[in-house]
């Protein structure tokens, strides 16, 4: 331990770089706009009870709500009665900065509908990955036909082409058919993983046969084997490859912008962050950290509750 | 019973036969249809498209030739995005992977706290790169930002007698970051680096564990008494095949930057578009402008570059680069 001091020297440092940005992103998150400003009140800030302006703005109080006040208030003047007014919607209006920047990001833009859509996509992406994948893999590792081996080669040979590259035609061949700004053109270029064939054809090679034939003997279908019989066996691999799909999919900034244009109801959670970041002025840093938090917590949580499955989900791509 | 089976069973091998090759064909059928018309096909769309000047909206188009793989190969703007797309990736690459290689000797060569510098080190790859690029951009603000915040703190220490920039930026005030052409590209090369090198970490980490004990052993006794001698002769060697899927991983990664570029500059990519790269281009001339042919140009370039990187990978792989 003693020998290694320069060691742990050099990896807390580098520890430090990497959460910076995760530590003032949560802190930013909490903090009032003037604390942000000034750089002050620590990790936490002060939560001093702060006024939101926007909010007593909008209960700015007309003639006619004074007039109607003025019963509340025996022998004030009107301009009296207005500066009450405006103090009581002070009151209502105050919050603690923390509470201030997580509810703006939710009422701000409808995050909610966002989070939503992303488990949409994340979740049909991998189930039409897995449907399509799943028996392709198993006729490729365990049936004998004629033109298997040209099949994987095809396999071999589109695991050349990442989708990103080809978003262009892509994004083409959707808008001809009309299906741009859909959960269609979210989730349709996904839907075939050559990777997860790949994959989950390397896994099914190490099945015995012998399952196999046992399940044809009881006279069962291919299709039921597939089912039946491999999914289960393969069930440890597809949570590894479910991790790897549902994390590259949530968070894909790129795809989601190419096909998704102003329709606020589809958008995905980085699109979300990315509309806010664009109409926001600095007043807004708060708020803007608060949604950012909100869009990576979830996987950040998951990891952390899980880290042994997500390194391998992740690194998956590793096993070629 | 044995004599009479056989005769049942040659042709009963045969139906199996039979009925495996249409089962065969029928359950990789949704996978190939899928395979020509999302994958196959749009390369083809884009290698046709790339040598026509089609625009979505018009009804026909008119073929051009060579046109705008001219463009792409003589304009300054295109100039720009080659260079700031090989500056990012032999920039992020080497760094990226030396990085995780370092943190993974460093992390297995230590005792305690392992898992936690593992586990730190990993966040940025699951965080969305997104968020994590406007966090950065607030941490990198010329005024309020955290960096040049505690940049700021060696002002009036020795630091200032020693250190140029130090001296210049107390004295006229810290760089803009993203708003300088001289850091921009460096900026989005870091965030790059800051990102991916936990990843190639535990490819490393997985990699080392495969190493075996007894050579280090074995190189003792033949006098490698240094660390950086058994490094040499036992460790790099045995890490050759996980090198070579790290750098072409890392390398098809860095080719396709675009989120931190998108989030620091959704205009124009940087001061004096300094950091176009190649992503942005079909983003923008493409997608934006709908300039159909120009943006299948680069995307059809671009493939090149990917699927050249990945043949070179699988040629050194079947070379068996190891020797452990």
């Amino acid at each position: 331990m003693t020998r290694d001091w320069w060691k742990h020297l050099i990896l807390i440092l580098g520890a430090l770089v990497v959460i910076a940005p995760f530590y003032m992103m949560l802190s930013y998150s909490l903090k009032s706009p003037g604390e942000i400003d000034r750089g002050e009140g620590g990790f936490f800030g002060r939560q001093e009870m702060m006024i939101d302006e926007r909010c007593v703005a909008l209960r700015d109080p007309n003639r006619d709500e004074v007039a109607s006040a003025a019963k509340r208030f025996p022998g004030l003047t009107d301009r009296e009665i207005r500066d009450a007014l405006i103090t009581e919607a002070e009151a209502d209006c105050a919050m603690r900065p923390a509470v201030f920047n997580y509810t703006m990001a939710f009422t701000e833009a409808p995050l909610l509908r966002y989070l939503l859509n992303g488990v949409i996509v994340t979740v049909s992406i991998f189930v039409i990955q897995v449907l399509v994948a799943l028996p392709a893999a198993y006729a490729l590792a365990k049936l004998r036909f004629w033109g298997r081996e040209a099949v994987f080669s095809l396999v071999l040979f589109c695991l050349l082409i990442p989708v990103h590259a080809i978003a262009l035609p892509l994004y083409i061949m959707l808008a001809k058919l009309g299906l741009t700004n859909t959960y269609a053109a979210l989730v349709v270029p996904w839907t075939i993983s050559v990777f997860g064939i790949f994959l989950m054809r390397q896994f099914f090679m190490t099945v015995p046969d012998d399952l196999i034939d046992a399940a044809r003997m009881d006279g069962m279908t291919e299709f039921s084997i597939v089912w039946r019989v491999m999914l289960p066996t393969a069930v440890p691999a597809l949570l590894a490859f479910a991790i790897f799909s549902v994390v590259a999919h949530w968070n894909d900034y790129f795809w989601p912008r190419i096909v998704v244009t102003g329709s606020r109801e589809l958008f995905t959670p980085p699109l979300g962050l990315r509309e806010f970041k664009g109409d926001g002025d600095g007043s807004f840093f708060g708020p803007m950290m608060a949604t950012a938090t909100v869009i990576v917590c979830p996987l950040i949580v998951a990891f952390l509750l899980a880290q042994k499955r997500f390194i391998e989900g992740i690194t998956l791509s590793g096993m070629k | 019973m044995a004599v009479t089976e056989i005769p049942v069973a040659a042709p009963a091998a045969r139906s199996v036969e039979a009925s495996q090759r249409r089962t065969g064909w029928f359950l990789t059928a949704p996978a190939i249809t899928l395979m020509g018309l999302i994958l196959l096909g749009p390369v083809l769309v884009a290698l046709v498209l790339s040598f026509t000047d089609y625009a979505l909206g018009n009804s026909g188009f008119n073929w051009v030739g060579l046109e705008n793989y001219e463009k792409l190969f003589t304009r300054s703007t295109y100039e720009k995005m080659f260079v700031a797309t090989f500056t990012y990736v032999v920039t992020v690459v080497p760094l990226s992977v030396g990085l995780g290689l370092g943190a993974a000797l460093l992390i297995t060569s230590v005792g305690r706290f392992r898992d936690l510098y593992k586990t730190i080190y990993f966040l940025p790859v699951m965080a969305t790169l997104l968020a994590m690029a406007i966090a950065w951009e607030f941490m990198l603000h010329p005024t309020i930002g955290m960096v040049n915040r505690t940049i700021e703190m060696g002002c009036g220490t020795f630091l200032e007698a020693i250190w140029p920039f130090m001296a210049q930026g107390c004295e006229g005030g810290f760089p803009l970051w993203l708003g300088d052409q001289r850091y921009a590209i460096w900026v989005v090369c870091f965030v790059g680096i800051w990102q991916g090198f936990g990843f190639n970490m535990v490819l490393y980490l997985a990699g080392l564990t495969s190493v075996h004990r007894e050579l280090y052993h074995a190189a003792e006794m033949d006098g490698a008494r240094s660390a950086w001698e058994r490094f040499r002769l036992v460790t790099w060697p045995a890490l050759g095949p996980t090198t070579v899927f790290v750098v072409t991983i890392s390398c098809i990664r860095a080719f396709q930057v675009f989120d931190t570029i998108e989030a620091f500059w959704p205009q124009g990519a940087g001061p004096n578009k300094s950091a176009y790269v190649m992503m942005f281009a079909i983003f923008e001339k493409g997608v934006q402008q709908n300039l159909i042919g120009i943006g299948s140009a680069i995307t059809v370039v671009f493939l090149g570059f990917v699927m050249f990187l990945t043949l070179i990978q699988r040629w050194l792989v079947e070379r068996k680069v190891h020797y452990g």
